[in-house]
């Protein structure tokens, strides 16, 4: 038994040091002295990016609140038209990729977009006496792009949070003596706000390493001097002190949002995970709903993805041969090879800090998040840098060679980085459902830890890790930069082959690639649900 | 052994080949696929890629050292070529053809790189705007007359580094800040989108005047109907330096330092060199030449005659540091 344990132990201390060798490496620059290229930046732009930064955060962290809570609200305690069709369509815009819905909202609605050419011939005027214009091109614009595809978070959380765990808490302030809006307000919003945050944490953790969407859309923020220093001034060193200080900002994010969970969960005993008793909506109440749910649907996934079937449509013939077979196989492979990677690690890593509790793998597993709030690009960096170090290594001990880059594990090692935030907060809510009553009363009654895990655990965790291991899939199969860089010779996926094409300006052909992303991950969602609904 | 597996699978079903040559490429176009295939069949040497952006592979190369598969590093824009053979990635090699075509000023003096294809930045007017009927330095892209008129990308785009660049080695780095603030108090909107945006907007009448890349205009002629009709509403004019011609940069090719399948790799880059290759460069993506006699795409002709600018590959790389300098000092974002 106590064997079991330390194997454990020992297991997970390995798995999270590996994962955060690419972070330290980074995060080591933060020490480096100032450079003249820092001086420069700091005298110049780091306010900008500073500031650009966090408008992002906030502006992505309200949205998604907004848009995620209240669907999540509507859908879990009230029925109305559609609600059961929402209940599924909300988490369908978390299959667009940003890069893509950014993409076709600019070629709808920006200055020569074909919506906006549409209204000014309508009226019969010229885009320039228009006195005022909004241009999606900004920051608002990148805010409301991300916070569309990336309210699903925040809508997840909260649906399970309230559709099963709080129903006995909401069920007793039905019966006194309040309106639905003293409910809401004095019991819904707070107990519901720990899922909340652990949702909108993910999505501006997504929207800060952003790296497409922002240059495209010219805004500022520290990924884009990131790259700027290691691409226009050819500075790899002030480059990664610039994402250690990001990474620091999300630390202390990350830290933040545990603390608050920590005092503010309101959990139910365990016994009573019953679904919560809906209420019918009638008139205008309903309409009201209605749209509040499908709006985010229309914006999220309904219109990209008819523009997105009219492309495929018209090009799917000139695209579709033997070599784009094979990338789909790709992308599927890797998808369900690291999707059940990264879930099982994760699972090693947060059951063990339960069962085991010491305050360093505790840290260790909060640090090992921040792969999730850097760029892919810089994550790759850190890997190869690592990758360096062991290939010299083995060169002067073995004077042989050996490659990791460029390897399957070289990419599958980059995902794990990169994605593992994901999985462990979705194990890290799934395991705060489980009353540690249950672990004692197995240790007392003698039941070994592997009988624990199997018996007890696993059928408890068995939706987490259910829906870690498609939220994975489908963020890695819209995986960009790292794959590109770490990947081996001859080899594509589908979302490299998107960027290809429309770097091409093959805009039209690009969809093809790109629907065949969001169909997948549209499948995934789906199953997601489903499963979800069953549980 | 995963890796192994996945190549073997590949490999059973295509045709076997004698030897091969390993790319790592930053050009992701469709032509150059093309131009592989032709390789290969040409020689029976099979051609093996990957494709990245220029910094990530340069810092890959870095990583994996005398272990790199690498035989050839393909690469875009002077700063890169600048790093790449700063940081010691390419090999010198010895090619009487690639020496006798390529000039002199499109490779390095050491025979490390040879540039494959050059692009120029120019000017798209739209044709109504009443600025279309003249010649154009760059410099006066910063006169107030243009007030509201410039379209141009983020400076975080190389193309607008290495333009900076060329304006820093022909006037310092006083004049290039003046140039460069008085082009941002001209733009029509903060620098935003792709070159193709520029023009777009241009055409659309958001401001008149875009800053961009000449093959990105082709790639636009030969797509929808709506990008087609924005090239037909725009004049292509070639700025020029006041003392010189018009900015140029270049896509290189070079053997990897550690090349396995160095034969091979010099082979496939005198390839690239040949008539046919640069036609289908220059006519598949719109690029010009960089060896004489070489025929390029119908419609870049009908823009007009290039002339060079006369500052080195070099140079432009080591302003590269400078020019996004200067941007942040103007307040280009």
């Amino acid at each position: 038994m106590i064997n079991g344990l330390r194997g454990l132990k020992i297991s997970s201390v390995i798995f999270t040091l590996l994962i955060s060798i690419p972070m330290i490496t980074i995060f080591t620059y933060l020490f480096i002295g100032n450079t003249e290229n820092w001086n420069h930046v700091k005298e110049t732009v780091l306010l900008d990016y500073i500031f650009n930064t966090l408008y992002i955060m906030i502006g992505v962290g309200l949205l998604t609140t907004l848009l995620g809570f209240s669907t999540a609200y509507l859908v879990s305690l009230y029925r109305f038209t559609g609600s059961k069709f929402f209940d599924l369509a909300l988490v369908l815009p978390f299959a667009i990729p940003t890069y893509i819905l950014a993409f076709i909202y600019n070629g709808m609605f920006g200055i020569s977009g074909n919506v906006t050419g549409f209204i000014l011939d309508l009226f019969g005027k010229n885009i320039s006496e228009v006195p005022f214009f909004w241009d999606i091109q900004s920051i608002e614009g990148a805010i409301l792009v991300m916070s569309l595809v990336l309210y699903p978070y925040v809508y997840l959380v909260c649906r399970t949070y309230l559709s099963f765990e709080s129903s006995s808490i909401i069920e007793a302030a039905r019966t006194f003596n309040l309106n639905t809006w003293q409910v809401l307000k004095k019991v819904i919003i707070p107990i519901s706000r720990p899922a909340i945050i652990a949702g909108a944490t993910l999505a501006i953790m997504e929207a800060v390493s952003d790296y497409g969407t922002m240059d495209y859309f010219g805004v500022n923020t520290f990924v884009t001097g990131i790259f700027r220093l290691w691409e226009g001034m050819g500075s790899i060193e002030d480059a990664s002190k610039l994402a250690s200080i990001l990474m620091t900002f999300v630390f202390i994010l990350i830290i933040l949002e545990r603390f608050q969970r920590r005092n503010k969960t309101y959990k139910s005993s365990g016994k009573d995970f019953r679904p919560i008793t809906k209420i019918q909506l009638k008139g205008w109440h309903n309409n009201v709903a209605f749209i509040i749910c499908f709006l985010p649907f229309f914006f999220g996934f309904l219109l990209p993805f008819v523009q997105l079937i009219f492309w495929f449509a018209e090009s799917y013939e000139k695209i579709i041969d033997e070599d784009f077979l094979e990338l789909f196989l790709n992308t599927i492979k890797l998808g369900l090879i690291s999707a059940f990677l990264i879930t099982s690690i994760a699972l090693l890593v947060v059951y063990n800090f339960r069962l085991n509790k010491d305050k360093p793998s505790g840290t260790f597993v909060q640090v090992i998040k921040l792969g999730y709030s850097i760029p892919g690009a810089v994550v790759a960096v850190g890997i190869l840098s690592f990758f360096g170090i062991l290939n010299e290594l083995y060169l002067k001990l073995f004077d042989n060679s050996f490659l990791v880059s460029g390897t399957l594990i070289a990419i599958l090692f980059g995902y794990i980085v990169r994605f593992i935030a994901i999985s462990i907060n979705n194990f890290e809510a799934g395991f705060n459902r489980i009353p540690q009553s249950y672990d004692d009363a197995a240790a007392i009654s003698g039941v070994g830890n592997v009988k624990t895990f199997t018996k007890v655990i696993v059928p408890l965790i068995k939706n987490s890790a259910f829906a870690s291991f498609i939220v994975i899939f489908i963020e890695v199969i819209k995986e960009l930069p790292l794959t590109m860089v770490l990947r081996p010779f001859d080899y594509d996926t589908l979302a490299i082959r998107a960027l290809e094409l429309n770097e091409q300006a093959q805009t039209i052909e690009s969809a093809v690639p790109s629907l065949s992303i969001v169909v997948i991950a549209m499948i995934s969602v789906i199953l997601l649900i489903k499963n979800m609904k069953k549980a | 052994m995963i890796k192994k597996l996945a190549f073997g699978a590949v490999l059973l079903a295509s045709t076997v080949y004698a030897s091969s040559v390993n790319i790592y490429s930053s050009r992701h176009y469709d032509t150059d696929k093309e131009l592989f295939k032709k390789f290969e069949q040409k020689t029976g040497i099979e051609v093996k890629v990957i494709q990245a952006k220029d910094d990530a592979l340069i810092k890959r190369l870095q990583t994996e050292g005398k272990n790199s598969p690498a035989d050839v590093f393909i690469t875009v824009d002077a700063a890169r070529i600048q790093r790449a053979t700063e940081n010691n990635l390419f090999q010198a090699i010895q090619s009487d053809v690639l020496t006798s075509r390529i000039p002199e000023a499109l490779r390095d003096k050491d025979n490390r790189w040879f540039a494959i294809t050059k692009r120029a930045r120019i000017i798209a007017i739209r044709k109504d705007s009443g600025f279309e009927n003249k010649e154009y330095t760059y410099e006066e892209l910063a006169d107030p007359k243009y007030k509201g008129q410039i379209m141009v990308r983020s400076a975080s785009n190389v193309y607008n580094q290495s333009l900076m660049a060329a304006m820093i080695a022909h006037h310092g780095e006083e004049y290039a800040k003046t140039w460069a603030e008085g082009v941002v108090a001209n733009m029509a909107r903060s620098p935003k989108g792709s070159d193709r945006d520029q023009a777009r907007g241009a055409a659309a009448g958001f401001g008149s005047i875009a800053i961009m890349n000449t093959y990105y205009l082709g790639k636009l002629a030969s797509g929808n109907s709506s990008d087609k009709e924005t090239v037909s509403k725009l004049k292509v004019i070639f700025p020029k330096f006041k003392n010189g011609g018009t900015h140029v940069n270049v896509s290189a090719a070079g053997v990897a330092k550690y090349a396995k399948n160095k034969e091979n790799a010099i082979k496939f880059i005198e390839f690239l060199t040949s008539t046919e290759a640069q036609e289908i460069f220059a006519k598949g993506n719109y690029e010009y030449p960089v060896v004489k006699g070489a025929g390029i795409s119908d419609l870049v002709a009908s823009w007009g005659t290039l002339e060079d600018d006369n500052i080195s590959i070099s140079d432009l790389g080591n302003n590269n540091k400078k020019a996004v300098k200067v941007f942040d000092l103007a307040g280009w974002k």
